[in-house]
């Protein structure tokens, strides 16, 4: 049988975090995640770096975390962070006496809040309501938690970790109330087997509860369902809040060249409960328009849903009262030694979630190495002759896009490949700036086995045409490469076609109508991949 | 403006054929045209009617018609009429130099780019797939640096629907050192040119033969002619077949070019960047229509409207959260209540999609009528994807219904309003 020291279950950032940290100090490690890498929530928010300032007033200690993490993945994950700064805008509906409090709380927290006027808000910021009252810089900024989770792994597996996706947790095995392994099973072939180790880490988020369950044990996690929109315009360069007690729809982070505003809060009977609802956006863009009046005359992308883990020690609580902070739960406590649990918390800290789990697993190994998580890069920067090499083959701004998704080990492979085959410059992703080589590098991964698997890794499909055209294309490289699995190519192009409708049909008006009936003019009308074949 | 016995509105495939068969029986024809439509994503193919509800496909085109639900617009367009229409297109084309081929009779099931084949009825001599059925051994055609075709995915999938047939690839070098990326519509550019026909043919030659057919992306020049394909053809010693593609849709394109050449030899007035945005009604009746570009309005006054505008796609009907509209007459739309209920949970599946249903309800005259059946305009027919009651890409019917209900409005205009 196969053995490690530590299992990490879950494969989103907190997951990841854990795997690079223990592979750093020295622990032998594997990751297991039941679908793809950044599938659960770490793919499905935001995508906000938090300053701090939201929970200045509410929960000091969750704002100083805040913004000690973001000082420090701005600069060991400054490829996936996009430094866009905040504004809190105090709107006309925002009552007028928070505001002092919050700037007393930002102050008590160490995050810095300068006020600006308004002329010189709207100045920076032109979309923004005129009406608005108030308005203070932050040091918010926007991070692509897609990359940063795939960059933490391409960092591990460096180190020497391990990782398995489309892996599933069956049972956490145990002998006489010590951790000796889990049984798991891959998704793909249904084929079940077991991994013998010392300590399972749960790092699963809102799953939490579901599988502590699979080791006879309860964790109070809250699954609450938050949905999100994306608009297919920047609408405005910086992050947007309203300067109010936290609530509903409040945030506008812009990435590259779209827009989120999100999120709602409801909560969740399932973790995968993930389906957004027409409702759900039409409230978010009422809230919206407070902030930006002419909200409708962009075009929404889609909407999406995600569940964040609300911890509390009563099984019972629910809804925003909950604590967003993290708790690490060392359940020897509980009589089974070995496996221990991280719940709670935000992206933004996630790597200070993964220090305080992998320092509870050393301390029992008696292994002394300190963590370097704060201080080491995730990933190099490609040096100026890797990306000189990179530009005679990328337009300018498509190489920096490239380094900042590949790294420099992932960009020196796809610049080789291109040297040798100048023909896979060939842009696969229009709009969101992907080459042949990239895609072809992405889906000879280990880690992929779907084509959405490559589009988290590459970002294909994500742009304004929501896969219209490069999905045909992006299966075509696959085929080619002979790196389907065996799957039936026509199935590959229906599902991923499918996962984005799932986020399109709930925004079915303005523009999104007029793109779905290329889509489909395209697949079902022309290509006829969903038509049953004479006989 | 001076009058015209007839505005068209939308340069899509059913505006054009509308404005061509009225002008051929000697109507004024005005199009106001915004853009090309669904021509440049589909077209190229006249599709009839391909599968009835539950995804079963029809035995032949003219079936289909017959059997179409409640409320479809073969229904009110009528068999005899889908036959006239058929044959009168055919008949147009043949005169250009541009021969569709196929029949009501029998379904042409012509392959696609990913190797799958898709029920239609016209086709152009390009796509002969009788050529193709006939080979035992298909080669696709991989041309190197061509985005939107994939061989090795065509070639794996037609090797599941012909296991009895020997199914390889042929690569071509590059037609052209570009250094950019290559469209099926830049590569049938080349293709257009003597020089780079003989270097592709070249290039199949070694896998000629008996028995043989070449399937080929729709890349075998732009115009709506035959001289690309057949001189190709000719230096082969091989049939090909060009398989149906994603977009931008070179047979589309042909077929555009074909329509364009008639209206303009019947001396049709086509203006393009033509937003059509108001009408003037007076005792009942649309007198003229307004059309707002860069600043200044327009009056174009007629007889008789046309409103073939194109749907959703096409921007002649728009929705947003809360309402869906028709831009021009503001025509009452059918469509469910609740944007919940617009969509299936999947894309594709083995039901139509609700919001694709969406349109413009009609009587038999192929007038706008209110929720009563009352009749809003007499002298506007409403054609092509502004029709409530089918879903295109599901029956495979997009031109089908394109052409016939053109055929249909026009030839009541020209009737003097009789069926």
């Amino acid at each position: 049988m196969e053995k490690v020291t530590a299992i990490v279950i879950g494969g989103g950032a907190t997951g990841v975090g854990i795997l690079r940290d223990l592979a750093m100090r020295g622990v032998d490690a594997m990751l297991i995640e039941q679908r793809d890498l950044a599938h659960g929530t770490s793919s499905r928010y935001h995508g906000l770096l938090h300053s701090g300032a939201r929970y200045a007033v509410k929960d000091a200690e969750a704002g100083r975390e805040c913004i000690e993490e973001n000082t420090i993945l701005r600069r060991i994950g400054r490829h996936c962070v996009e430094a866009t700064e905040g504004f809190f805008v105090r709107t006309v509906e925002d009552p007028e006496d928070f505001e002092a409090k919050w700037v007393e709380g930002c102050k008590n927290c160490g995050i810095s809040a300068v006020q600006i006027s308004v002329e010189e808000a709207l100045r920076l910021e032109p979309n923004l309501s005129p009406k608005i009252k108030a308005v203070y810089r932050v040091p918010d900024a926007a991070i692509d938690g897609f990359r940063m989770v795939w960059q933490n792994v391409a960092s591990a597996r460096r180190y020497g970790a391990k990782v398995r996706t489309y892996t599933e947790v069956v049972r956490i095995n145990s002998t006489n109330g010590q951790v000796t392994g889990v049984t798991v099973r891959d998704y793909f072939t249904g084929q079940e087997y077991q991994i013998a180790c010392d300590f399972v880490i749960s790092a699963v988020g809102s799953w939490a509860g579901e599988l502590a369950a699979k080791a006879g044990l309860q964790v109070g996690v809250q699954p609450d369902k938050g949905t999100l929109i994306a608009f297919n315009h920047r609408i405005a360069s910086r992050v947007i809040n309203r300067l109010h007690q936290a609530s509903d729809g409040d945030i506008f982070v812009p990435h590259g060249s779209i827009t989120i505003l999100g999120t709602t809060s409801m909560a969740a009977d399932k973790a995968d409960d993930t389906e957004p609802s027409v409702e759900e956006v039409k409230k978010l863009l009422n809230i919206g328009r407070v902030l930006f009046e002419n909200i409708d005359d962009y075009r929404i992308l889609r909407a999406f849903t995600g569940t964040r883990p609300l911890y509390s020690a009563d099984p019972n609580a629910k809804g925003r009262g909950a604590s967003r902070g993290f708790v690490t739960l060392d359940h020897a406590h509980d009589g089974l030694k070995g496996f221990i649990s991280i719940v709670g918390g935000k992206f933004t800290t996630y790597r200070l979630m993964a220090e305080k789990a992998v320092d509870m697993v050393c301390e029992y190994l008696g292994n002394k190495t300190p963590c370097r998580t704060a201080e080491e890069d995730i990933v190099e920067d490609p040096s100026e002759a890797l990306m000189g090499r990179a530009k005679k083959f990328f337009p300018v701004h498509g190489a920096s896009l490239a380094a900042s998704r590949l790294g420099a080990e992932g960009l020196s492979r796809v610049v080789d490949k291109l040297e040798k085959q100048p023909s896979s410059r060939q842009l696969v992703c229009e709009c969101e700036n992907v080459t042949l080589a990239e895609v072809e590098e992405a889906a000879a991964d280990p880690t992929s086995f779907t084509l959405s698997d490559v589009r988290r890794k590459t970002r294909m499909g994500m742009g304004t045409c929501q896969g219209a055209f490069c999905t045909y294309r992006t299966v075509g490289t696959m085929v080619a490469n002979d790196l389907t699995n065996g799957q039936d190519s026509k199935e590959l192009l229906k599902d991923f076609i499918e996962a984005r409708w799932k986020g399109i049909r709930h925004v079915l008006w303005g523009n999104a109508i007029r793109e779905t009936e290329l889509t489909r003019g395209i697949y079902e009308g022309t290509l006829n991949v969903n038509g049953a074949m004479k006989k | 403006m001076k009058k015209s016995d007839v505005v068209v509105i939308g340069g899509g495939l059913s505006g054009l054929f509308a404005a061509a068969v009225a002008a051929q029986n000697g109507k004024k024809v005005t199009v106001l045209s915004y853009g090309a439509g669904s021509l440049t994503i589909g077209g190229g193919i006249v599709d009839i009617m391909g599968y009835a509800d539950g995804n079963v496909p029809f035995a032949t085109p003219i079936e289909g018609v017959k059997n179409a639900p409640e409320g479809h617009p073969y229904t009110f367009i009528g068999e005899d009429t889908v036959k006239e229409a058929v044959e009168a297109f055919k008949k147009m084309a043949s005169a250009e130099g541009y021969a569709y081929q196929g029949s009501l009779d029998e379904m042409q099931w012509i392959p696609t780019a990913v190797g799958t084949l898709k029920p239609t009825a016209l086709v152009p001599r390009t796509m002969d797939v009788a050529k193709m059925e006939a080979a035992k051994k298909l080669v696709v055609v991989d041309l190197a640096g061509l985005k939107d075709f994939s061989a090795p995915m065509a070639a794996k999938n037609l090797g599941l629907l012909f296991p009895n047939k020997t199914i390889e690839t042929v690569k071509v070098p590059e037609l052209e050192k570009s250094g950019r990326d290559m469209t099926a519509f830049d590569t049938a550019r080349l293709l257009d040119r003597a020089d780079i026909r003989t270097m592709f043919a070249a290039a199949l030659k070694s896998k000629a033969g008996k028995d043989v057919c070449f399937i080929v992306p729709p890349i075998l020049g732009t115009h709506a002619s035959y001289v690309a394909f057949d001189d190709i053809t000719k230096q082969v010693g091989a049939p090909l077949v060009e398989c149906a593609a994603v977009a931008p849709s070179v047979t589309g394109i042909r077929l555009r070019e074909l329509m364009l050449s008639i209206l303009r030899k019947q001396g049709v007035v086509f203006i393009e960047k033509a937003n059509v945005c108001g009408n003037i009604v007076e005792n009942g009746k649309v007198v003229a229509v307004t059309t707002k570009d860069f600043g200044r309005q327009r009056t174009y006054r007629a007889d008789e409207f046309v409103l073939a505008s194109g749907g959703f796609y096409g921007a002649g009907i728009t929705a947003d959260q809360e309402n869906v509209k028709e831009v021009v007459f503001d025509l009452p739309i059918v469509a469910p209540a609740r944007v919940e209920d617009w969509t299936n949970a999947k894309m594709f599946s083995d039901a139509k999609q609700p919001f694709a249903m969406i349109g413009i309800a009609v009587n038999e005259q192929l007038q706008p009528v209110d929720a009563e059946g009352a009749v809003i305009y007499p002298n506007v027919r409403v054609v092509g994807r502004n029709l409530a009651g089918y879903d295109f890409c599901f029956e495979k019917s997009g031109n089908g219904v394109a052409l016939t209900s053109a055929y249909k409005a026009a030839s009541l205009i020209v009737k003097g309003g009789k069926a």
